[in-house]
């Protein structure tokens, strides 16, 4: 493993406040018995305190551990130290390793090697695991019972009666599809609080999404009558997780794959970060990384950059979440995104979308010759004389890239709505 | 749709009391049989889900808020290192907020150097940090470029910088191109506004004949001898104020024949000056300025007396003690308001050889100011360096200093404020410290901030010095 380079660092950053404190801890001054070897950089912080924190960091799989009370994750500590290794200032390689740092290292290298030996020795006991999986299924029926039940309530006392229930009766129903296992329905329906007290439009959002809900209901109950492909879709949203190690087995699929665009939000609880990747042969796959509130998510992937890797992909109809199941290289960066589409197409798309999984919400699309309009909210305008209006976009960035002038912009089409991740200018694909 | 309508209000009241709709013949839609109307209901609604999310149409395009697009920009744009430091500074800046823009202006000045320009995606940032920003606002041109002008344009900024102060007056179109004009053609002005004199309000003629502050010259005494006699109070104090920078004048005259009665020559050796102060003051006294008495109390005769010596011409003094400027004001040690008053004529009128005279007994900022910039330069670094006052007394003399400073002069304030009790020093300059300070002297604050020091202060003033300076280099560098 190489030495970092400082974007690398920036993005394993929890938080800009981290960002900027590590910045100021960046020079050499208050640090000693710094060094590094292959996979470890190691050095001691003067802190406020009287004894040195002691910062290691494991950068083949990045873990950070700092002696520090920060509940940041990695601490400012941590960064700094990162950045002036990165910036070849300090911890260069040829010290013996610290104490504190091989003592780490070693606990770390032992733990893994128990878990591993655990995961090796338990061969899957497929009477236990068929016990489990009836148990939860009979969970998850009740739950959608009782759900379904609570949609008939619903409409039987009117959506008006339901707007003015506080937060907390929204959540209790979402608590109980929790304890169901159906965490997924449980999100929307906590969402749904907000919206109803936030929405102009909220007895239609309430409706389509009662109806939705209903639908879902429907289609658990009849699973035996869907495809594996249906089936995984209604799994994936009730909220029913598929293990990694499960679509590891799977057949990967070769690279180059061309990162088309990302996406991060944070609500207050959760990460999230949606980066969409196209295959050689046009597959478009989502890759999904959470990440708590305070800790760091995976590295974003450059948008037009090309990757070299094999991606394995979660059962599902298309576009299907994917995952990396090998190192990533960057090889070089694209200067299109390729051909696009009009905006009816792209409605189009959105129609089959729909017509293959009700349950998806968001599907990517690249357009191609949009102009952007900045009334309102915004909007992207085609040749033919069409309009989409934008969600969540930056107008002023889009602006000043574009210029007014027509551009490719690749996005995600949600309710109607492009959200921008993309865009291509002069022979470059740029972020906005 | 109807349908739509009718199953929102079916659901919005509830099937309680109000029954499910029957979905539309052409969706072809069979419900089973069987059905309650809450199941009927939900069915329908999930078949609006669908219906509505299948069959989204384009909004036809509306012209309104269309830009007519950007033209191309003629200058290349920064690039590799030079843009990624500009987004450093604008994006997550490694120093504080001040330091900041005034780094950023360097970057502008740097770019309009070397003729680039603010790549594309940075347009925004820089723009909403000029918005606060006004010294970023104005350093923007050449180097944002068309599609930065483009922005302003779609934004709405103006290109000019709003005035921050009203010149003159606001509402009256005769005389509100008087502050540019007063500036390039003083007479003109002066003629304009001696011709509308009579249809201005109070107001419009004291901001308008302040404006001639700038440039005053003894052709508008005969205005200002005019306004004396206004009957608004505002108008007149302007005119007094002007007055005083005219040393020529008829007033000056008459301020110095008020004077001169007062001054005496004492001692066998003549070393005594003594200074009556004046009567009260007659109608044409209190028309030249000399206050008049309270209503109530005591007046303030030595008040008379200062408004006499701003009025009167500095000369006066060395014709009445027969000694040359510096000797005449070594006999007035002890008499601090008339040097005070004598201070502010000399600044008033920008007197050379007065601020010399005057340096030698006191310091004061109005003096310096009048001192050609490298005398001034020269003067302050023998202060700092020789004056054994409290460190603190200095801040008010270096502030507003053109940057950067010279390097003896950077020098000799870096013992000061190293020194004992300099650490107060450096964190009333802490502002424009780092940008004073010539990079020649950044090894000198580096070996100072590598001293052991408590003061946490003094080292972050110091540490930043070190940090502007270091990053102006790669700036440099990176336009290169």
């Amino acid at each position: 493993m190489g030495r970092w380079s400082e974007e690398t660092v920036i993005n394993a950053a929890p938080d800009s406040s981290s960002l900027a404190a590590a910045r100021k801890l960046a020079h050499p001054g208050p640090w000693t018995d710094c060094g590094s070897n292959d996979d470890l950089v190691w050095g001691k912080c003067q802190g406020s305190g009287k004894t040195p924190y002691q910062v290691s960091v494991d950068i083949v799989a990045p873990a950070y551990r700092c002696s520090c009370p920060s509940r940041k994750f990695p601490c400012k500590h941590a960064l700094a130290l990162l950045l002036l290794w990165a910036r070849g200032e300090a911890a260069e390689a040829g010290a013996e390793t610290a104490d504190f740092a091989k003592e780490w290292a070693d606990q770390r290298a032992v733990r893994a090697t128990v878990k591993e030996r655990r995961n090796a020795v338990q061969p899957a006991d497929p009477e236990a695991q068929a016990k489990r999986l009836t148990a939860r299924l009979a969970l998850m029926d009740a739950g959608v019972d009782d759900f379904s039940r609570w949609l008939t309530d619903l409409v039987r006392t009117g959506l008006a009666a339901a707007r003015n229930q506080p937060y907390s009766w929204w959540d209790a129903v979402a608590a109980r599809l929790v304890d169901s296992q159906l965490p997924g329905l449980a999100e929307q329906v906590r969402d749904m609080a907000s919206q109803v007290h936030g929405r102009t439009d909220w007895a239609d959002h309430l409706l389509r999404h009662a109806g939705r809900w209903w639908a879902l209901s429907k289609a658990w109950s009849g699973r035996d009558n869907l495809t594996p492909e249906e089936f995984a879709d209604v799994k994936a949203a009730l909220g029913w997780a598929t293990a990694s190690a499960d679509v590891q087995g799977t057949e990967s699929l070769p690279g180059p794959w061309l990162v088309l665009g990302a996406h991060r939000s944070d609500d207050g609880r959760l990460q999230q970060q949606r980066t969409w990747i196209q295959g050689p042969d046009g597959t478009v796959v989502v890759l999904l990384d959470f990440a708590a509130q305070g800790q760091g998510l995976a590295a974003p992937q450059l948008a037009g950059a090309l990757l070299d890797v094999t991606v394995a992909r979660y059962p599902g109809t298309t576009p299907q979440r994917g995952m990396f199941t090998g190192p990533v290289t960057p090889l070089d960066v694209a200067s299109s995104l390729g051909t696009g589409h009009s905006i009816v197409q792209a409605l189009e798309h959105e129609s089959a979308a729909v017509a293959r999984s009700p349950w998806r919400t968001r599907i990517p699309v690249l357009l191609d010759e949009v102009t952007v309009n900045s009334e309102g909210t915004g909007w992207l305008h085609d040749p033919h004389g069409d309009a989409l209006p934008l969600v969540d976009a930056p107008l002023d960035s889009l602006l000043a890239l574009t210029g007014g002038h027509a551009a490719s912009i690749f996005g995600e089409l949600e309710d109607g709505r492009v959200r921008p991740l993309t865009v291509v200018v002069d022979g470059r694909v740029v972020t906005p | 749709m109807m349908w739509l309508a009718e199953l929102r209000t079916a659901a919005l009241v509830g099937t309680g009391r109000h029954d499910a709709p029957q979905p539309p013949a052409e969706l072809g839609f069979q419900a089973p049989d069987g059905l309650s109307r809450e199941e009927s209901l939900l069915d329908q609604a999930a078949l609006a889900d669908i219906v509505t999310r299948a069959t989204r149409t384009a909004s036809a395009a509306s012209s309104a808020g269309f830009p007519s697009p950007a033209p191309a920009d003629a200058v290349p744009q920064a690039s590799g290192e030079a843009a990624r430091l500009l987004e450093l500074l604008l994006t997550q800046a490694p120093v504080g907020p001040g330091l900041r823009t005034q780094l950023v202006v360097d970057w502008l000045t740097l770019a309009e150097e070397a003729r680039r320009r603010v790549p594309h995606r940075l347009l925004p940032a820089l723009l909403t940090l000029a918005e606060t920003q006004s010294i970023v606002f104005r350093r923007m041109e050449p180097a944002i470029g068309t599609r930065g002008r483009w922005m302003q344009e779609i934004k709405g900024q103006p290109s000019q910088e709003p005035a921050t102060q009203s010149t003159g007056l606001r509402g009256s179109d005769a005389a509100a191109g008087y502050g540019p004009l007063r500036g390039r053609d003083p007479a003109a002005t002066r003629i304009q506004l001696s011709e509308c004199w009579t249809s201005l309000s109070a107001r419009e003629r004291a901001g308008n004949l302040a404006l001639f502050a700038g440039n005053l010259h003894d052709n508008d005494e005969a205005l200002l001898e005019k306004a004396l006699d206004d009957k608004a109070k505002g108008v007149r104090d302007v005119a007094l104020r002007l007055l005083d920078q005219l040393p020529g004048s008829a007033r000056a005259a008459r301020m110095a024949a008020r004077l001169k009665p007062l001054l005496q020559l004492k001692g066998l050796l003549s070393k005594r000056l003594e200074i009556d102060l004046p009567p009260d003051p007659d109608k044409e006294a209190l028309r030249d300025g000399v206050p008049a008495d309270p209503r109530k109390g005591e007046p303030d005769r030595m008040a008379r007396l200062e408004a006499i010596v701003r009025g009167a011409p500095l000369d006066v003094w060395t014709s009445v003690t027969g000694r040359n400027r510096p000797a005449t004001v070594a006999l007035l040690q002890d008499e601090p308001r008339v040097l005070n008053a004598m201070i502010a004529a000399t600044a008033a009128r920008n007197d050379v050889e007065w601020a010399r005279a005057l340096l030698g007994v006191l310091t004061d900022r109005r003096l310096l100011d009048c001192l050609p910039p490298d005398e001034r330069a020269h003067w302050l670094e023998r202060h700092v360096r020789e004056s054994s006052d409290e460190p603190l007394t200095l801040a008010p003399l270096l502030q507003d200093l053109p940057q950067p400073w010279s390097v003896p002069l950077a020098e000799a304030v870096l013992t000061v404020i190293s020194g004992k009790d300099g650490g107060r020093l450096a964190v009333i300059l802490s502002e424009g410290l780092p940008t004073a300070l010539p990079p020649e002297v950044t090894e000198r604050c580096r070996q100072l901030l590598a001293q052991t020091d408590k003061d946490a202060s003094r080292r972050r003033v110091l540490r930043d010095a070190v940090q502007y300076q270091s990053f102006k280099q790669s700036l440099t560098e990176a336009f290169r």
